[in-house]
């Protein structure tokens, strides 16, 4: 047979092109910052996850450009071969000494991490319990196991003990329970307390992907253990240096038996390269800030409340949301994209989430707060989201 | 352009005021009891959705309706702010319009290549567009009805309206749904008896996976009922008499299976051999008595999530008693099932009912090695009768 090899590149890609379902990259010129410059035009960033604006800290620059003269732009290697430097090492010693575990390991990303990791701690004859909202990186991880699979109902957690009494019919060696910390579409929190009294009843792993609350929940930010008073009892805090933390990368924190088989083990972790040092050394500048700079985590939340309180109070219907995330539910999805619209050409950036992505009757416009805004800036954006919120009739 | 037919039966709905369970041949009875029209106000909520869409919200709407006169259709999209270049009249009906003006508008829209159908009204008028499209074009029903069992229903016009933009914007795949009705001659004789009619197919939401700032598509229906056969074909055990039920993921496990499984009967299978095809209560009786273990696998359908009672009459007490409440495997696709809070079984008979009440969830199977739980719910159908005002 003689074949085109690569002509359903193109094909493909026409065919989302033709349905408007191809990615269209918006370029930021310049920093991601709280006032961000998106294609030419000055704007209020509410969709990064820069919770903490952590990632135009001095601190963090001055760490990562001073690293490139002593350590070079470049790791050189697997962790495992020759890429582990003694930044790698310090960062993994501060990040535990931070979340109060015995040991962390840091990944090449969050992806890395539950991809890498997840299909490790469970294989045939194990059952993986997952909320059915569970990100993305999560499902591809729990697929990549042979391991069976429950779904049960999102932070349904008496559906979950239903599923665990009904895994007990099958004598399975180890039961995996994984969650999102945050989910990102609402803002919901996970209810961990729940998680781990029933793990503890049946002898279950817990697993948490706090990637949305590492730097947010709990005191200064150090997470979903800590917000629920349960550091050292989940068995594995899985988070990310990309979000909060203002860097790029995975970690894990748990105990030393954990990070020992984690990185012997991780097909991700061992095949890709190490991050830079300039990485590291901002990923270590960051947790020291987390550490000596609680303003940055209390302003975080103070934005956030404000911001939550006044757009109630102009009408809008924020949801369930406990954190950063505010999602505006406007239902209709046409006037969800209209008002994304409208904000951008107020000066506020925050893109729609609409049906099929949510509920048909949910879709939203959803923020993300960040530490670095002013109240002036809060108060532009509350301005632009009156005003186009009353040219919608929303409010 | 995408080219869409709107069909309204303007007398849908009218019968449940007045204690009528449907207007299948009693519409004078239902206006003589002082009915009124419900079907035009509820199309013309989902048609002032897309409206706005156009208009306030500045979205595309590259749509040409194909559609009936007068209040079957032109009247109501002229009402909602459609211009006539927007819409053409295919059908002229009268004033007293019938379901064969439903069916002959539908003809004119398969004619003419109606891309999807949308329609007003209950599971009487589902059956109507059903009997003359073509299994493979899309029907969507904005819920009007008395009776709406068939799953090709929104919950609200508003819904469908969203479903039609997310249509046109081609984000949602296809599924099949059951089309179900109330027997209504039957039921006004005292006798309960909701019959599946055909499997039709309507725009669906794929299972969708979670990304930090977006939704990335994840596998479609059919993918997902084809992991669920897999899976159930590696726990079919030998010497068992398998009895499959209706409904098009069954029909998946059927294809698997390598066998000829029929669309809306029930069949029985034994070591992976169809040894029984559309059998009734009696066959499947016979059936239990020649082998010692049996399991019945069943999917819920039509709207409200039914496993048990609704469109599979043949699954008698007397047949569930003998198979056991525990040998009954329950399968559904993810998506499916997030839209099924509960599962419901109506098995008109108060021992059954209670075993089901006591046994409280089930395993439902939802891909290959996967599972989920959910509760099981008795519904008795006079009783939910009453309680829904008629929409049951």
């Amino acid at each position: 047979m003689k074949r085109n090899p690569t002509v359903f590149l193109r094909e493909e890609y026409q065919n989302l092109v033709e349905q408007n379902l191809n990615w269209k990259l918006r370029v930021l010129e310049g920093p991601s910052a709280p006032l961000s410059v998106v294609e030419g035009k000055k704007v209020i960033m509410l969709c990064s996850n820069n919770y903490l604006n952590l990632s135009n800290h001095p601190n963090l620059k001055k760490a990562a450009k001073e690293i490139i003269d002593t350590h070079g732009a470049g790791s050189g290697s697997v962790r495992a071969i020759a890429g582990t430097m003694d930044i790698h090492m310090e960062v993994e010693k501060a990040l535990a000494r931070f979340k109060r575990t015995e040991a962390a390991l840091v990944y090449q990303t969050g992806f890395a991490a539950n991809s890498g990791l997840i299909p490790q701690l469970v294989d045939k004859g194990d059952l993986i319990i997952s909320d059915e909202l569970n990100h993305g990186s999560i499902i591809d991880g729990v697929r990549l196991s042979a391991a069976d699979r429950a779904i049960f109902k999102h932070r349904d957690y008496s559906n979950l003990e239903d599923v665990l009494n009904e895994a007990e019919k099958e004598a399975y060696r180890r039961i995996l329970i994984i969650t999102d910390g945050v989910f990102s579409m609402d803002g919901d929190v996970a209810r961990m307390d729940a998680i781990v009294n029933l793990a503890e009843e049946h002898g279950a792993m817990t697993y948490v992907d706090d990637a949305h609350g590492e730097g947010v929940l709990g005191e200064n930010g150090r997470g979903i253990g800590a917000h629920y008073n349960l550091e050292g009892k989940i068995h594995v805090e899985m988070g990310t240096f990309s979000k909060a933390y203002g860097v790029v990368g995975g970690l894990i924190a748990g105990s030393r038996d954990l990070v020992n088989f984690a990185f012997n083990k991780s097909r991700t972790w061992l095949l890709s390269a190490s991050h830079p040092p300039q990485v590291a050394a901002a990923q270590l500048a960051a947790i020291q800030i987390l550490e000596s700079e609680p303003e940055h985590w209390k302003r975080l939340w103070n934005n956030t409340t404000y911001f939550k309180k006044e757009l109630k109070s102009m009408g809008f219907d924020t949801g369930q949301s406990e954190t950063p995330i505010t999602p505006v539910i406007v239902g209709e999805s046409s006037v969800a994209k209209a008002l994304s619209d409208k904000l951008f050409e107020n000066g506020v950036f925050a893109l729609p989430i609409v049906f099929p992505m949510v509920a048909k009757d949910k879709a939203r416009i959803r923020t993300m707060m960040n530490a670095g805004l002013t109240d002036e800036d809060l108060n532009d954006a509350l301005r632009a989201f009156e005003t186009c919120g009353k040219e919608l009739k929303i409010v | 352009m995408h080219v869409f037919g709107f069909v309204v039966n303007p007398i849908a709905g009218m019968g449940g005021r007045v204690g009528l369970k449907g207007t299948d041949n009693v519409v004078e009875e239902a206006i003589e009891r002082g009915a009124e029209p419900v079907s035009g106000e509820r199309a013309l909520r989902m048609l002032k959705v897309l409206v706005r869409a156009r208009n306030e919200c500045k979205r595309e709407l590259p749509i040409t309706w194909v559609t009936v006169s007068g209040n079957m259709g032109a009247a109501l999209l002229e009402e909602a702010g459609f211009s006539s270049q927007e819409y053409t009249v295919l059908h002229e009906c009268a004033d007293i319009t019938t379901r064969e003006d439903t069916k002959k508008a539908c003809r004119e829209f398969q004619t003419h290549n109606a891309e999807l159908i949308v329609f007003c009204g209950g599971d009487g008028t589902a059956r109507d567009i059903f009997e003359v499209v073509d299994a493979e074009t899309p029907v969507v029903g904005i819920p009007a009805g008395v009776k709406m069992h068939s799953g090709v229903f929104g919950v609200n016009p508003e819904s469908v309206a969203e479903v039609i933009l997310a249509f046109v914007e081609g984000n949602l795949g296809l599924s099949e749904v059951e089309i179900m009705d109330l027997d209504e001659i039957a039921y006004r004789k005292g006798e309960w008896r909701i019959d599946l009619h055909g499997i039709a197919v309507t725009p669906f939401e794929d299972s969708y996976i979670q990304s930090a700032k977006m939704m990335v598509r994840g596998p479609s229906e059919e993918e997902l009922k084809k992991e669920i056969a897999e899976y159930l074909l590696e726990l079919m055990e030998e010497d068992t008499l398998y009895i499959l039920g209706s409904g098009s993921t069954l029909r998946t496990v059927g294809e698997e299976l390598g066998i000829d499984k029929t669309l809306l009967g029930i069949d029985a299978v034994v070591n992976r051999t169809l040894i029984g095809k559309d059998v009734n209560e009696k066959e499947l009786l016979r059936l239990l008595g020649e082998y010692d273990r049996s399991t019945l696998i069943v999917s819920p359908i039509g709207a409200q999530g039914f496993i048990l009672g609704r469109g599979n009459q043949q699954l008698s007490p007397a047949v569930i008693k003998k198979i056991g409440i525990d040998r009954i495997m329950v399968v559904a696709t993810p998506t499916k099932l997030q839209q099924t809070e509960a599962l419901r079984v109506d098995t008109n008979d108060s021992d059954l009912d209670r075993a089901f009440s006591e046994k409280k969830y089930f395993r439902v199977i939802t891909g290959y090695h996967t599972m989920a739980v959910r509760n099981v719910e008795v519904q008795v159908a006079r009783r939910s009768l009453e309680k829904r005002g008629g929409i049951f």
